[in-house]
């Protein structure tokens, strides 16, 4: 169990900068919930983590060390595009799997074939979209890793399935492995992780852990008897991260507690305050598109 | 056996600090009695679908509370410390809500009067016997 710095990773592909100086600490037996619109270089970090691209600067470390192949053995990868192979069955991937891993389980493949319903002499040519992302979290998950970088691991699957797969990670996580997860689905990460990055052209513009994340941020909403509100002493207040006024309504997004912005809307003469808490699309849609947010917001009550 | 406890992973509200809010309004409820054992954090985590560090946060806090304490191989327990801890916890639980419904009650344009008399009025009907 370690943790897995990414220290100003940048990759290349001729002049496209797929990742930007990304820097990321990932927590030994943490979940961490890597998100960001298409393209933004997630799966290109993946790659980097773990030594099937190679950099063009920067580092990676798992517990201080670089990637070795004693290390390889108990770190298991489910990719974003299934490396499968048509022609085989499922037992025969797992064959594959048992010859590669010293730590793959007979027991326990047999146990997760049966949780996902797979049938072990189906050729990967015959399966569904979601069989094959579940025989590729079975692969995964057969060799009890340490760590398991899994980019969009339930895409296909029906919400029975994403669900086991969640609860995987987090029967893993709960024995101590680190998990990194890439996936679309803002709600699954919400559940699994506890930490996240945002990144964005290859950058990363928001990470942290979600809790605090949810705890720092919030929108406090005013509503005043004119469009006309003073708003000098809120501009140089450096609590907040963004101001909204759209007629008589203010809306300030602001990254410390309320409670006391709640009150100086009151005494500047709001009529009504409200604080609402921001969840992880309102803040990952903040901080990708800082205008969509807003209108988002407005919407939503 | 249902999980005790439920979150909402979806609201803004830290999902750790959902399960503090539970466990306390179960102990003041009396749903936890003193001294029972809570589900372990693998298990809760299981359940709920929620990552195992948030459910050890929550754990931690309400340790450091005095809501709940840890016997290394053991589990997590319900403090015994009887009456006066449960007293505390339901005034943490009730005392959250009372705020959020001045706030509310101001924000809807009520005057610290007219919250007054709905206070009154509410405390006449949930407690006759004082009247």
């Amino acid at each position: 169990m370690s943790t897995i710095s990414i220290d100003r990773l940048s990759k290349s592909y001729g002049k496209c900068l797929a990742v930007d100086d990304v820097t990321i600490e990932i927590p030994a037996g943490s979940v961490f919930g890597l998100l960001g619109p298409n393209g933004a270089g997630k799966t290109t970090t993946f790659k980097c983590l773990l030594g099937l691209a190679r950099a063009t600067s920067g580092e990676v470390r798992f517990g201080g060390q670089p990637l070795t192949p004693p290390l390889f053995e108990s770190i298991a990868y489910v990719p974003e595009r299934s490396v499968l192979y048509e022609w085989m069955n499922g037992a025969e991937h797992l064959e594959m799997q048992r010859r590669t891993f010293a730590r793959y389980d007979v027991a326990r493949a047999k146990e997760l074939m049966e949780l996902f319903s797979l049938d072990p002499r189906k050729r990967v040519r015959a399966m569904s979209k979601g069989m094959r992302s579940a025989l590729a979290v079975v692969m995964a998950f057969a060799i009890h890793p340490e760590t398991l970088v899994l980019d969009e691991p339930t895409s296909g699957l029906d919400p029975v399935n994403q669900r086991a797969v969640l609860n995987l990670i987090i029967e893993a996580a709960a024995q101590g492995a680190t998990v990194v997860l890439s996936s679309h689905q803002i709600g699954q990460v919400e559940r699994a992780a506890d930490h996240i990055a945002v990144l964005q052209d290859g950058k990363v513009i928001l990470a942290g852990a979600v809790d605090d994340l949810k705890s720092d941020r919030k929108i406090v909403e005013g509503i005043f008897p004119s469009e006309t509100i003073a708003l000098d002493g809120l501009r140089r207040d450096s609590r907040i991260e963004r101001l909204d006024q759209s007629g008589r309504i203010l809306r300030l997004t602001i990254t410390a507690d309320g409670g006391g912005l709640a009150e100086t809307l009151s005494q500047m003469g709001a009529q009504s305050v409200r604080i609402v808490d921001l969840n992880l699309e309102d803040i990952f849609l903040n901080a990708v598109s800082p205008n969509m947010q807003t209108a988002d917001v407005v919407e939503a009550r | 056996m249902p999980a005790i406890f439920t979150v909402d992973p979806r609201s803004g509200v830290p999902i750790y600090l959902q399960l503090i809010e539970q466990v306390k309004r179960s102990v003041a409820l009396g749903v936890l009695a003193p001294g029972e054992q809570l589900p372990t954090v693998k298990q809760l985590a299981v359940d709920l679908t929620v990552n195992p560090n948030t459910v050890a946060r929550a754990y931690r806090d309400l340790e450091h509370d005095a809501v709940i304490e840890t016997a290394p191989g053991r589990g997590s327990f319900v403090r015994a410390d009887g009456v006066a801890k449960q007293t505390r916890a339901a005034t943490d639980v009730a005392g959250e809500a009372v705020t959020q419904a001045v706030r509310e009650a101001k924000s809807l344009g009520l005057s610290a009067a007219g919250v007054r008399t709905l206070f009154e009025s509410a405390l006449a009907r949930w407690f006759p016997e004082e009247k």
